[in-house]
């Protein structure tokens, strides 16, 4: 995967420290609404960011603070394109969400929660891509939805 | 990057509301845990928890909120949610929080319904 660089792409740098993911929220949403979408589904790009910059940070990262999580977004072909990169080697295998009912009645743990909101949320999520410059998750989801 | 929760308790009749100020996020669970046992102290048995309209909520916060179900399921306790933005009460009820806890429009409802039993 080639990361873009043009006159429709921004990109940011985050420290590896939860909360940064605020600040990639904030970008995707202002770009997002220049280019028209609907708040709801500004909403859902901000959920879906969130979730995939704190994957990368907690399990691509491992929450080293000298590692980075990089943030690209483009605009092309009426989809919003985010790549969320980091400098891990990707999941073994992506976490299936047990569901509420399981975890509570069985007493399942947590898992793979991030991972499901972000495929309910957006229109098109690939996981585990490896570039010379580390993992990449990318998250498509269209301007006409 | 701290993250600090204030949650007040208020008996409302036989509802204790917990007033939840700040964004939900796994930095929440001893504050949500210190206002449960506090509410579990005065014997609650009907819990609204009320968020903040602009909050921020993520999974972290979501497993959290999840955690708390869990022990009030356990505990026989009756749950109300309010305080959600459309686009929250559309994620809770797709990771299955609804199944476990009514959610309400208004605090006059939840107080309603919750007293009902509803």
């Amino acid at each position: 995967m080639a990361r873009r660089l043009d006159e429709r792409t921004v990109e940011i740098s985050l420290p590896n420290q939860v909360g940064y993911e605020r600040i990639a929220m904030a970008c995707c949403a202002s770009f997002a609404r220049m280019i028209g979408f609907v708040p709801e589904r500004i909403e859902d790009l901000k959920s879906a960011v969130a979730e995939a910059c704190i994957n990368a940070m907690q399990h691509g990262n491992k929450w080293r603070p000298e590692a980075r999580v990089v943030v690209n977004m483009n605009f092309r072909d009426d989809t919003f394109i985010v790549s969320v990169m980091d400098e891990g080697d990707g999941m073994p295998e992506v976490p299936e969400y047990p569901g509420i009912v399981r975890i509570i009645e069985e007493e399942k743990p947590t898992r793979g929660l991030g991972v499901f909101m972000i495929q309910q949320l957006v229109d098109r999520v690939k996981f585990n891509q490896t570039t010379t410059e580390g993992h990449v998750v990318t998250i498509e989801i269209k301007l006409t939805k | 990057m701290e993250q600090a929760n204030e949650i007040r308790l208020e008996q409302l009749g036989d509802v204790t509301l917990f007033d939840i100020r700040g964004d939900v996020t796994i930095l929440s669970e001893p504050f949500l845990n210190e206002a449960y046992e506090n509410a579990n102290n005065q014997g609650a048995s009907k819990i609204l928890l009320k968020f903040e309209k602009n909050a921020y909520i993520n999974s972290g916060g979501i497993s959290v909120l999840i955690q708390f179900l869990a022990e009030t399921k356990k505990n026989n306790q009756q749950i109300g949610i309010t305080g959600l933005s459309d686009h929250f009460k559309k994620i809770f009820n797709m990771v299955g929080i609804t199944k476990f806890a009514q959610i309400y429009d208004t605090r006059d409802q939840a107080l309603k319904g919750l007293s009902r039993g509803s």
